[in-house]
Protein backbone atom coordinates (compact mmCIF):
# COMPACT_ATOMS: atom_id res chain seq x y z
CA UNK A 1 0.00 0.00 0.00
CA UNK A 2 1.18 3.51 -0.78
CA UNK A 3 1.79 6.02 1.94
CA UNK A 4 1.65 9.49 3.13
CA UNK A 5 4.15 9.65 5.29
CA UNK A 6 7.19 7.47 5.16
CA UNK A 7 9.94 8.12 8.01
CA UNK A 8 13.79 6.51 7.57
CA UNK A 9 16.24 6.33 10.53
CA UNK A 10 14.62 10.34 11.34
CA UNK A 11 16.68 11.84 13.79
CA UNK A 12 16.11 15.45 15.18
CA UNK A 13 18.87 16.97 17.65
CA UNK A 14 18.61 20.00 19.45
CA UNK A 15 21.75 21.53 21.18
CA UNK A 16 21.62 19.65 24.14
CA UNK A 17 18.81 16.90 23.54
CA UNK A 18 17.91 14.15 21.33
CA UNK A 19 14.23 14.53 20.47
CA UNK A 20 14.18 11.80 17.58
CA UNK A 21 16.31 9.04 17.81
CA UNK A 22 16.70 6.96 14.39
CA UNK A 23 12.99 6.79 14.13
CA UNK A 24 11.31 4.39 11.44
CA UNK A 25 7.92 5.17 10.53
CA UNK A 26 5.50 4.34 7.63
CA UNK A 27 1.69 5.48 7.57
CA UNK A 28 -0.99 4.31 5.15
CA UNK A 29 -2.88 6.51 2.84
CA UNK A 30 -6.41 7.12 3.87
CA UNK A 31 -6.59 6.39 7.70
CA UNK A 32 -7.21 8.52 10.67
CA UNK A 33 -3.56 8.12 12.75
CA UNK A 34 -3.52 9.33 16.36
CA UNK A 35 0.20 10.29 17.38
CA UNK A 36 0.19 9.47 21.16
CA UNK A 37 2.70 10.24 24.18
CA UNK A 38 3.14 12.39 26.89
CA UNK A 39 4.60 15.49 26.69
CA UNK A 40 8.49 16.05 25.64
CA UNK A 41 7.93 12.70 23.49
CA UNK A 42 8.77 14.20 20.24
CA UNK A 43 5.08 14.62 18.97
CA UNK A 44 5.79 18.28 17.88
CA UNK A 45 9.10 17.84 16.65
CA UNK A 46 7.66 14.84 14.23
CA UNK A 47 4.74 17.14 13.10
CA UNK A 48 7.46 20.17 12.45
CA UNK A 49 9.73 17.54 10.34
CA UNK A 50 6.65 16.94 8.67
CA UNK A 51 5.36 20.27 8.12
CA UNK A 52 9.19 21.94 7.14
CA UNK A 53 9.31 24.07 10.20
CA UNK A 54 12.67 21.80 10.86
CA UNK A 55 15.05 20.36 9.12
CA UNK A 56 15.99 16.75 10.06
CA UNK A 57 19.60 16.44 11.33
CA UNK A 58 20.14 13.39 9.50
CA UNK A 59 17.70 10.30 7.94
CA UNK A 60 14.98 10.99 5.88
CA UNK A 61 11.30 11.90 5.34
CA UNK A 62 8.60 11.88 2.84
CA UNK A 63 4.92 13.01 2.38
CA UNK A 64 3.55 11.57 -0.34
CA UNK A 65 6.70 10.80 -1.68
CA UNK A 66 7.96 14.32 -1.53
CA UNK A 67 10.61 15.71 0.71
CA UNK A 68 9.32 18.53 3.12
CA UNK A 69 9.41 21.47 0.53
CA UNK A 70 7.04 24.04 -1.14
CA UNK A 71 5.21 21.00 -2.97
CA UNK A 72 4.66 19.48 0.09
CA UNK A 73 3.48 22.58 1.64
CA UNK A 74 0.84 22.75 -1.17
CA UNK A 75 -0.74 18.68 -0.16
CA UNK A 76 -0.59 19.33 3.90
CA UNK A 77 -3.56 21.39 6.05
CA UNK A 78 -1.29 22.07 9.10
CA UNK A 79 -2.79 23.16 12.83
CA UNK A 80 -0.12 23.60 14.96
CA UNK A 81 -0.76 23.84 18.76
CA UNK A 82 -0.73 27.32 19.12
CA UNK A 83 -2.82 30.54 17.27
CA UNK A 84 -0.96 31.58 14.22
CA UNK A 85 -3.77 34.26 12.69
CA UNK A 86 -2.43 37.54 12.04
CA UNK A 87 -4.16 39.52 14.63
CA UNK A 88 -4.46 42.99 12.72
CA UNK A 89 -7.01 40.59 9.88
CA UNK A 90 -10.86 40.05 10.19
CA UNK A 91 -12.26 36.18 9.72
CA UNK A 92 -12.81 37.15 6.00
CA UNK A 93 -9.55 38.56 5.15
CA UNK A 94 -7.92 35.56 6.70
CA UNK A 95 -10.64 33.16 4.31
CA UNK A 96 -9.21 35.54 1.69
CA UNK A 97 -5.64 34.93 2.55
CA UNK A 98 -6.20 30.77 2.35
CA UNK A 99 -7.71 31.11 -0.87
CA UNK A 100 -4.68 33.48 -1.94
CA UNK A 101 -1.87 31.07 -1.15
CA UNK A 102 -3.90 27.44 -1.51
CA UNK A 103 -5.52 26.30 -4.05
CA UNK A 104 -7.19 23.62 -2.65
CA UNK A 105 -8.86 25.77 0.02
CA UNK A 106 -12.82 25.72 -0.54
CA UNK A 107 -14.00 28.77 0.62
CA UNK A 108 -17.60 28.18 0.29
CA UNK A 109 -17.07 25.22 2.83
CA UNK A 110 -15.19 27.75 5.56
CA UNK A 111 -18.24 30.41 5.11
CA UNK A 112 -20.31 27.82 5.82
CA UNK A 113 -18.88 26.03 8.88
CA UNK A 114 -18.35 29.97 10.63
CA UNK A 115 -22.13 30.35 9.90
CA UNK A 116 -22.96 26.59 11.61
CA UNK A 117 -20.54 27.53 14.89
CA UNK A 118 -21.76 31.24 14.95
CA UNK A 119 -18.58 33.69 13.62
CA UNK A 120 -19.15 36.38 12.56
CA UNK A 121 -16.78 36.79 9.29
CA UNK A 122 -16.55 40.43 10.12
CA UNK A 123 -15.17 39.94 13.80
CA UNK A 124 -11.56 41.10 13.69
CA UNK A 125 -9.43 38.32 15.59
CA UNK A 126 -7.74 40.82 17.86
CA UNK A 127 -11.14 41.02 19.47
CA UNK A 128 -12.07 36.86 19.65
CA UNK A 129 -11.43 34.60 22.79
CA UNK A 130 -8.73 32.30 22.42
CA UNK A 131 -11.49 29.33 22.11
CA UNK A 132 -12.99 31.10 18.75
CA UNK A 133 -9.30 31.96 17.49
CA UNK A 134 -9.04 27.87 17.86
CA UNK A 135 -12.22 27.05 16.16
CA UNK A 136 -11.67 29.92 13.39
CA UNK A 137 -7.95 28.11 13.00
CA UNK A 138 -10.01 24.59 12.76
CA UNK A 139 -12.32 26.04 10.34
CA UNK A 140 -9.38 27.50 7.74
CA UNK A 141 -7.08 24.34 8.36
CA UNK A 142 -10.22 22.04 7.29
CA UNK A 143 -11.67 23.96 4.79
CA UNK A 144 -8.68 22.57 2.41
CA UNK A 145 -9.01 19.95 0.29
CA UNK A 146 -5.47 18.74 1.58
CA UNK A 147 -4.49 15.15 0.86
CA UNK A 148 -3.08 14.99 4.81
CA UNK A 149 -4.17 16.60 7.26
CA UNK A 150 -1.87 17.29 10.60
CA UNK A 151 -3.57 18.33 13.39
CA UNK A 152 -1.62 19.37 16.98
CA UNK A 153 -3.33 19.17 19.98
CA UNK A 154 -6.61 20.02 18.31
CA UNK A 155 -8.90 19.61 21.17
CA UNK A 156 -6.64 20.45 23.67
CA UNK A 157 -7.79 24.11 24.43
CA UNK A 158 -11.16 23.62 24.56
CA UNK A 159 -14.07 22.24 26.54
CA UNK A 160 -15.09 18.87 26.64
CA UNK A 161 -18.58 20.18 25.50
CA UNK A 162 -17.44 21.37 22.21
CA UNK A 163 -14.74 18.56 21.99
CA UNK A 164 -17.40 16.42 20.13
CA UNK A 165 -18.30 19.29 18.17
CA UNK A 166 -14.96 19.95 16.59
CA UNK A 167 -14.00 15.93 16.45
CA UNK A 168 -17.47 15.85 13.96
CA UNK A 169 -16.15 18.98 12.03
CA UNK A 170 -12.88 16.82 11.76
CA UNK A 171 -14.34 13.72 10.38
CA UNK A 172 -17.20 15.78 8.18
CA UNK A 173 -14.93 17.67 6.33
CA UNK A 174 -11.26 16.01 5.75
CA UNK A 175 -11.57 15.13 2.06
CA UNK A 176 -12.50 11.23 1.11
CA UNK A 177 -9.06 9.60 0.53
CA UNK A 178 -7.18 12.03 2.59
CA UNK A 179 -5.14 10.93 5.57
CA UNK A 180 -5.22 12.75 9.05
CA UNK A 181 -2.43 12.61 11.83
CA UNK A 182 -3.85 13.80 15.35
CA UNK A 183 -1.44 14.32 17.88
CA UNK A 184 -3.11 14.62 21.47
CA UNK A 185 -3.04 13.09 24.67
CA UNK A 186 -6.55 13.19 25.62
CA UNK A 187 -6.86 9.83 24.19
CA UNK A 188 -10.16 8.96 25.25
CA UNK A 189 -11.67 11.81 23.26
CA UNK A 190 -10.36 10.62 19.90
CA UNK A 191 -9.99 7.04 20.28
CA UNK A 192 -13.55 6.50 18.53
CA UNK A 193 -12.10 8.23 15.71
CA UNK A 194 -8.82 6.85 15.40
CA UNK A 195 -7.92 3.77 12.46
CA UNK A 196 -4.45 3.33 13.91
CA UNK A 197 -2.16 4.28 16.60
CA UNK A 198 1.52 5.55 16.88
CA UNK A 199 2.58 5.68 20.49
CA UNK A 200 6.03 7.61 21.10
CA UNK A 201 8.20 8.26 23.71
CA UNK A 202 11.54 9.84 24.80
CA UNK A 203 12.24 10.32 20.63
CA UNK A 204 11.16 6.41 20.15
CA UNK A 205 8.56 4.62 18.28
CA UNK A 206 7.02 2.73 20.67
CA UNK A 207 4.45 0.97 19.31
CA UNK A 208 2.66 1.07 16.10
CA UNK A 209 -0.49 -0.68 15.57
CA UNK A 210 -3.95 -0.47 14.10
CA UNK A 211 -6.70 -0.15 16.68
CA UNK A 212 -8.93 -2.88 15.85
CA UNK A 213 -5.58 -5.38 16.85
CA UNK A 214 -5.38 -3.54 19.96
CA UNK A 215 -9.54 -3.96 21.18
CA UNK A 216 -9.39 -7.72 19.79
CA UNK A 217 -5.74 -9.17 20.88
CA UNK A 218 -5.10 -6.92 23.67
CA UNK A 219 -8.56 -6.82 24.35
CA UNK A 220 -8.32 -3.07 25.87
CA UNK A 221 -8.79 0.41 24.74
CA UNK A 222 -6.27 2.87 23.49
CA UNK A 223 -6.95 4.50 26.51
CA UNK A 224 -5.88 1.90 29.19
CA UNK A 225 -2.77 0.56 26.78
CA UNK A 226 -1.80 4.39 26.74
CA UNK A 227 -1.94 4.21 30.71
CA UNK A 228 -0.27 0.72 30.60
CA UNK A 229 2.94 1.37 28.22
CA UNK A 230 3.64 4.85 29.92
CA UNK A 231 2.97 4.15 33.27
CA UNK A 232 5.25 6.31 35.59
CA UNK B 1 3.28 34.52 -4.95
CA UNK B 2 5.54 36.85 -4.28
CA UNK B 3 2.87 39.72 -5.17
CA UNK B 4 0.67 38.27 -3.32
CA UNK B 5 2.99 38.27 -0.28
CA UNK B 6 3.97 41.84 -1.09
CA UNK B 7 0.06 42.67 -0.89
CA UNK B 8 -0.39 41.30 2.51
CA UNK B 9 2.64 42.87 3.89
CA UNK B 10 1.54 46.19 2.21
CA UNK B 11 -2.11 45.59 3.79
CA UNK B 12 0.03 44.41 6.96
CA UNK B 13 2.16 48.26 7.11
CA UNK B 14 -0.21 50.47 5.37
CA UNK B 15 -2.13 50.76 8.56
CA UNK B 16 0.30 52.53 10.21
CA UNK B 17 2.36 54.79 7.53
CA UNK B 18 -0.66 56.37 5.94
CA UNK B 19 -2.74 57.62 8.88
CA UNK B 20 0.79 59.07 10.10
CA UNK B 21 1.89 60.84 6.27
CA UNK B 22 -1.63 62.11 7.02
CA UNK B 23 -1.01 63.68 9.89
CA UNK B 24 2.08 65.14 9.19
CA UNK B 25 1.20 66.79 5.98
CA UNK B 26 -1.57 68.27 7.76
CA UNK B 27 0.27 69.47 10.57
CA UNK B 28 2.76 70.93 7.88
CA UNK B 29 -0.04 72.95 6.85
CA UNK B 30 -1.49 73.77 10.21
CA UNK B 31 2.08 75.30 10.97
CA UNK B 32 2.45 77.57 7.47
CA UNK B 33 -1.29 78.99 8.34
CA UNK B 34 -0.06 80.03 11.83
CA UNK B 35 3.41 81.20 9.87
CA UNK B 36 1.91 82.84 6.92
CA UNK B 37 -0.75 85.30 9.03
CA UNK B 38 1.48 85.93 12.55
CA UNK B 39 5.14 86.30 10.81
CA UNK B 40 5.83 89.36 12.61
CA UNK B 41 3.58 89.62 15.31
CA UNK B 42 3.96 86.84 17.43
CA UNK B 43 4.70 86.98 21.08
CA UNK B 44 3.41 85.99 24.31
CA UNK B 45 0.29 84.04 24.40
CA UNK B 46 -0.30 84.18 20.99
CA UNK B 47 2.80 82.62 19.97
CA UNK B 48 1.49 79.48 22.53
CA UNK B 49 -0.77 77.63 19.46
CA UNK B 50 1.84 78.24 16.66
CA UNK B 51 4.91 76.10 19.68
CA UNK B 52 2.46 73.43 20.32
CA UNK B 53 1.37 72.57 16.42
CA UNK B 54 5.55 73.15 15.12
CA UNK B 55 6.70 70.50 18.47
CA UNK B 56 3.80 68.09 17.25
CA UNK B 57 5.24 68.42 14.03
CA UNK B 58 8.85 67.90 14.60
CA UNK B 59 7.16 64.90 16.69
CA UNK B 60 5.54 63.59 14.37
CA UNK B 61 8.57 63.45 11.99
CA UNK B 62 10.68 61.56 14.78
CA UNK B 63 8.13 59.35 15.35
CA UNK B 64 7.82 58.73 11.56
CA UNK B 65 11.82 57.55 11.67
CA UNK B 66 11.50 55.36 14.56
CA UNK B 67 8.17 53.23 13.09
CA UNK B 68 9.97 52.91 9.75
CA UNK B 69 12.65 51.14 11.87
CA UNK B 70 10.07 49.76 14.31
CA UNK B 71 8.18 48.47 11.47
CA UNK B 72 10.80 46.77 9.84
CA UNK B 73 11.79 44.57 12.57
CA UNK B 74 8.74 43.92 13.78
CA UNK B 75 7.16 42.50 10.60
CA UNK B 76 10.61 40.21 9.67
CA UNK B 77 10.31 39.22 13.88
CA UNK B 78 6.07 38.66 14.66
CA UNK B 79 5.22 37.48 11.23
CA UNK B 80 8.49 34.84 10.56
CA UNK B 81 9.99 34.33 13.96
CA UNK B 82 6.58 34.69 16.52
CA UNK B 83 4.04 32.32 16.64
CA UNK B 84 2.92 33.89 13.09
CA UNK B 85 5.69 32.11 11.38
CA UNK B 86 3.82 28.41 11.70
CA UNK B 87 1.64 29.74 8.98
CA UNK B 88 4.38 32.22 7.03
CA UNK B 89 6.26 29.20 6.81
CA UNK B 90 3.44 26.54 5.88
CA UNK B 91 2.55 28.70 2.95
CA UNK B 92 3.93 26.69 -0.20
CA UNK B 93 6.76 29.30 -0.95
CA UNK B 94 10.33 29.28 -0.67
CA UNK B 95 11.79 31.22 2.33
CA UNK B 96 13.41 33.41 0.01
CA UNK B 97 9.92 35.25 -1.11
CA UNK B 98 9.00 36.19 2.40
CA UNK B 99 12.66 37.56 2.92
CA UNK B 100 11.82 39.37 -0.98
CA UNK B 101 8.37 40.61 -0.10
CA UNK B 102 9.33 42.32 2.83
CA UNK B 103 12.59 43.80 1.87
CA UNK B 104 10.99 45.10 -1.33
CA UNK B 105 7.96 46.50 1.02
CA UNK B 106 10.18 47.92 3.70
CA UNK B 107 12.09 49.35 0.89
CA UNK B 108 9.39 51.57 -0.41
CA UNK B 109 8.04 52.75 2.90
CA UNK B 110 11.52 54.21 3.39
CA UNK B 111 11.31 56.07 0.09
CA UNK B 112 7.68 57.04 0.38
CA UNK B 113 8.56 58.41 3.97
CA UNK B 114 11.36 60.00 2.74
CA UNK B 115 9.44 61.78 -0.02
CA UNK B 116 6.56 62.57 2.74
CA UNK B 117 8.99 64.23 5.07
CA UNK B 118 10.73 66.12 2.49
CA UNK B 119 7.19 67.37 0.73
CA UNK B 120 6.21 68.47 3.96
CA UNK B 121 9.51 70.52 4.73
CA UNK B 122 8.94 72.01 1.18
CA UNK B 123 5.25 72.83 1.88
CA UNK B 124 6.08 74.61 5.49
CA UNK B 125 9.44 76.82 4.17
CA UNK B 126 7.99 77.42 0.85
CA UNK B 127 6.44 81.43 0.69
CA UNK B 128 6.43 84.04 -2.04
CA UNK B 129 9.84 85.13 -0.35
CA UNK B 130 12.02 82.42 -1.33
CA UNK B 131 10.13 80.73 -4.37
CA UNK B 132 12.51 82.65 -6.03
CA UNK B 133 15.46 81.13 -4.41
CA UNK B 134 13.84 77.64 -4.82
CA UNK B 135 13.10 78.55 -8.52
CA UNK B 136 17.07 80.06 -9.13
CA UNK B 137 18.17 76.69 -7.29
CA UNK B 138 16.17 74.63 -9.96
CA UNK B 139 17.63 76.40 -12.56
CA UNK B 140 21.48 76.25 -11.26
CA UNK B 141 20.54 72.33 -10.77
CA UNK B 142 19.78 73.00 -15.19
CA UNK B 143 22.59 74.29 -15.43
CA UNK B 144 25.19 71.74 -14.26
CA UNK B 145 23.06 68.81 -16.49
CA UNK B 146 23.77 71.00 -19.52
CA UNK B 147 26.98 71.69 -18.67
CA UNK B 148 28.02 68.15 -17.68
CA UNK B 149 25.41 66.53 -19.49
CA UNK B 150 25.86 62.83 -19.39
CA UNK B 151 28.26 62.63 -16.78
CA UNK B 152 25.69 65.00 -14.51
CA UNK B 153 22.57 62.01 -15.52
CA UNK B 154 24.96 59.66 -14.47
CA UNK B 155 26.18 60.94 -11.54
CA UNK B 156 22.31 61.42 -10.25
CA UNK B 157 21.63 57.56 -11.27
CA UNK B 158 24.66 56.71 -8.97
CA UNK B 159 23.19 58.85 -6.45
CA UNK B 160 19.94 57.08 -6.55
CA UNK B 161 21.13 53.67 -6.72
CA UNK B 162 23.53 54.42 -4.09
CA UNK B 163 20.57 54.98 -1.58
CA UNK B 164 18.14 52.66 -2.83
CA UNK B 165 21.26 49.83 -2.15
CA UNK B 166 22.28 51.31 0.90
CA UNK B 167 18.80 51.33 2.45
CA UNK B 168 18.59 47.42 1.01
CA UNK B 169 21.48 46.61 2.94
CA UNK B 170 20.71 48.22 6.50
CA UNK B 171 17.47 46.31 5.80
CA UNK B 172 18.82 42.81 4.92
CA UNK B 173 21.30 43.57 8.29
CA UNK B 174 18.33 43.95 10.33
CA UNK B 175 17.17 40.61 9.19
CA UNK B 176 20.43 39.05 9.49
CA UNK B 177 20.47 40.26 13.17
CA UNK B 178 16.83 39.15 14.02
CA UNK B 179 17.83 35.42 12.85
CA UNK B 180 20.60 35.28 15.19
CA UNK B 181 19.19 36.70 18.11
CA UNK B 182 16.22 34.50 17.50
CA UNK B 183 18.58 31.77 18.15
CA UNK B 184 19.07 33.28 21.85
CA UNK B 185 16.65 31.73 23.85
CA UNK B 186 16.26 34.64 26.62
CA UNK B 187 18.13 37.38 25.58
CA UNK B 188 16.81 38.15 21.71
CA UNK B 189 16.69 41.49 21.42
CA UNK B 190 20.27 41.64 23.26
CA UNK B 191 21.50 39.01 21.35
CA UNK B 192 20.03 40.68 18.03
CA UNK B 193 21.52 44.36 18.73
CA UNK B 194 24.80 42.85 19.60
CA UNK B 195 24.68 40.82 15.82
CA UNK B 196 24.08 44.05 14.05
CA UNK B 197 26.68 45.90 15.73
CA UNK B 198 28.85 42.97 15.04
CA UNK B 199 27.98 42.87 11.36
CA UNK B 200 29.13 46.28 11.29
CA UNK B 201 32.13 45.91 12.67
CA UNK B 202 32.92 42.90 10.47
CA UNK B 203 31.80 45.04 7.56
CA UNK B 204 34.28 47.82 8.25
CA UNK B 205 37.23 45.45 8.85
CA UNK B 206 36.95 43.84 5.69
CA UNK B 207 36.04 47.38 3.35
CA UNK B 208 39.12 49.26 5.34
CA UNK B 209 41.60 45.86 4.21
CA UNK B 210 40.26 46.21 0.67
CA UNK B 211 40.99 50.32 0.64
CA UNK B 212 44.10 49.70 1.86
CA UNK B 213 45.18 47.02 -0.67
CA UNK B 214 44.40 49.88 -3.37
CA UNK B 215 45.71 52.95 -3.63
CA UNK B 216 44.47 53.80 -0.03
CA UNK B 217 43.91 57.59 -1.42
CA UNK B 218 40.48 58.16 0.03
CA UNK B 219 42.45 57.40 4.22
CA UNK B 220 44.09 60.75 3.64
CA UNK B 221 41.84 64.11 3.59
CA UNK B 222 44.95 66.06 2.62
CA UNK B 223 46.17 63.69 -0.11
CA UNK B 224 42.85 63.62 -1.39
CA UNK B 225 42.47 67.76 -1.21
CA UNK B 226 46.11 67.91 -3.17
CA UNK B 227 44.86 64.99 -5.68
CA UNK B 228 41.54 66.97 -6.69
CA UNK B 229 43.59 70.75 -7.15
CA UNK B 230 45.23 69.76 -9.90
CA UNK B 231 42.41 67.94 -11.66
CA UNK B 232 39.53 69.77 -14.17
CA UNK B 233 36.26 69.84 -13.51
CA UNK B 234 35.07 67.54 -15.02
CA UNK B 235 37.92 64.59 -14.13
CA UNK B 236 37.19 65.67 -10.80
CA UNK B 237 33.76 64.37 -11.47
CA UNK B 238 34.77 60.77 -12.94
CA UNK B 239 36.61 60.32 -9.53
CA UNK B 240 34.35 60.98 -7.40
CA UNK B 241 31.77 58.76 -9.67
CA UNK B 242 33.95 55.82 -9.34
CA UNK B 243 33.82 56.65 -5.57
CA UNK B 244 30.36 56.54 -5.27
CA UNK B 245 30.70 53.14 -7.72
CA UNK B 246 32.89 51.58 -4.79
CA UNK B 247 30.18 52.63 -2.17
CA UNK B 248 27.27 51.12 -4.01
CA UNK B 249 29.86 47.90 -4.68
CA UNK B 250 30.54 47.78 -1.34
CA UNK B 251 26.52 47.99 0.00
CA UNK B 252 25.40 45.39 -2.51
CA UNK B 253 27.98 42.81 -1.93
CA UNK B 254 27.53 42.99 1.98
CA UNK B 255 24.10 42.95 1.20
CA UNK B 256 23.96 40.08 -1.02
CA UNK B 257 25.68 38.42 2.05
CA UNK B 258 23.50 39.20 4.65
CA UNK B 259 19.91 37.73 2.23
CA UNK B 260 22.30 34.56 1.78
CA UNK B 261 22.60 34.79 5.34
CA UNK B 262 18.91 35.22 6.38
CA UNK B 263 18.07 33.00 3.71
CA UNK B 264 19.90 29.86 5.20
CA UNK B 265 19.30 30.27 8.69
CA UNK B 266 15.45 30.44 7.88
CA UNK B 267 15.86 27.29 5.52
CA UNK B 268 18.66 25.40 7.27
CA UNK B 269 18.35 26.62 11.48
CA UNK B 270 14.46 26.95 11.55
CA UNK B 271 13.15 26.80 14.86
CA UNK B 272 9.93 27.76 16.06
CA UNK B 273 8.95 28.19 19.90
Amino acid sequence: MDSILECRNLTKYYPGCLALNSINLSIPKGQIVGLLGPNGSGKTTLIKLINGLLVPTSGELLVNGLKPGVESKKIISYLPERTYLNDWMNVQNMIDYFGDFYENFNKAKAYDMLQRLHINPNNRLKTMSKGTKEKVQLILVMSREAELYVLDEPIGGVDPAARDYILETIIGNYSENASLIISTHLIEDVEKILDGVVFINMGNIVLTSTVDDIREKENKSVDALFREVFKC
Amino acid sequence: MLSKLMKYEIEATQRIFLPLYGLILIFALINKVFLKFNMNNMSGISAVPFGITIVVYCLLIAALMVMTLVVTIQRFYKNLLGDEGYLSFTLPVPAHSHIDSKMIIALMWNIVSLFVSLLSVFLLAINENNISNFSQFCMEIGTFFSQYGAAAYLLLLELIVLLVVSVLQVILQIYAATTVGNLSGKHKLLTGIGAYIGFGVIQQIITSILMNFGHGLTNNWVDLNRFFTGLTDLQALRYVMWGIFGLIVNAAVFGAAFYFFTNWMLTKKLNLE
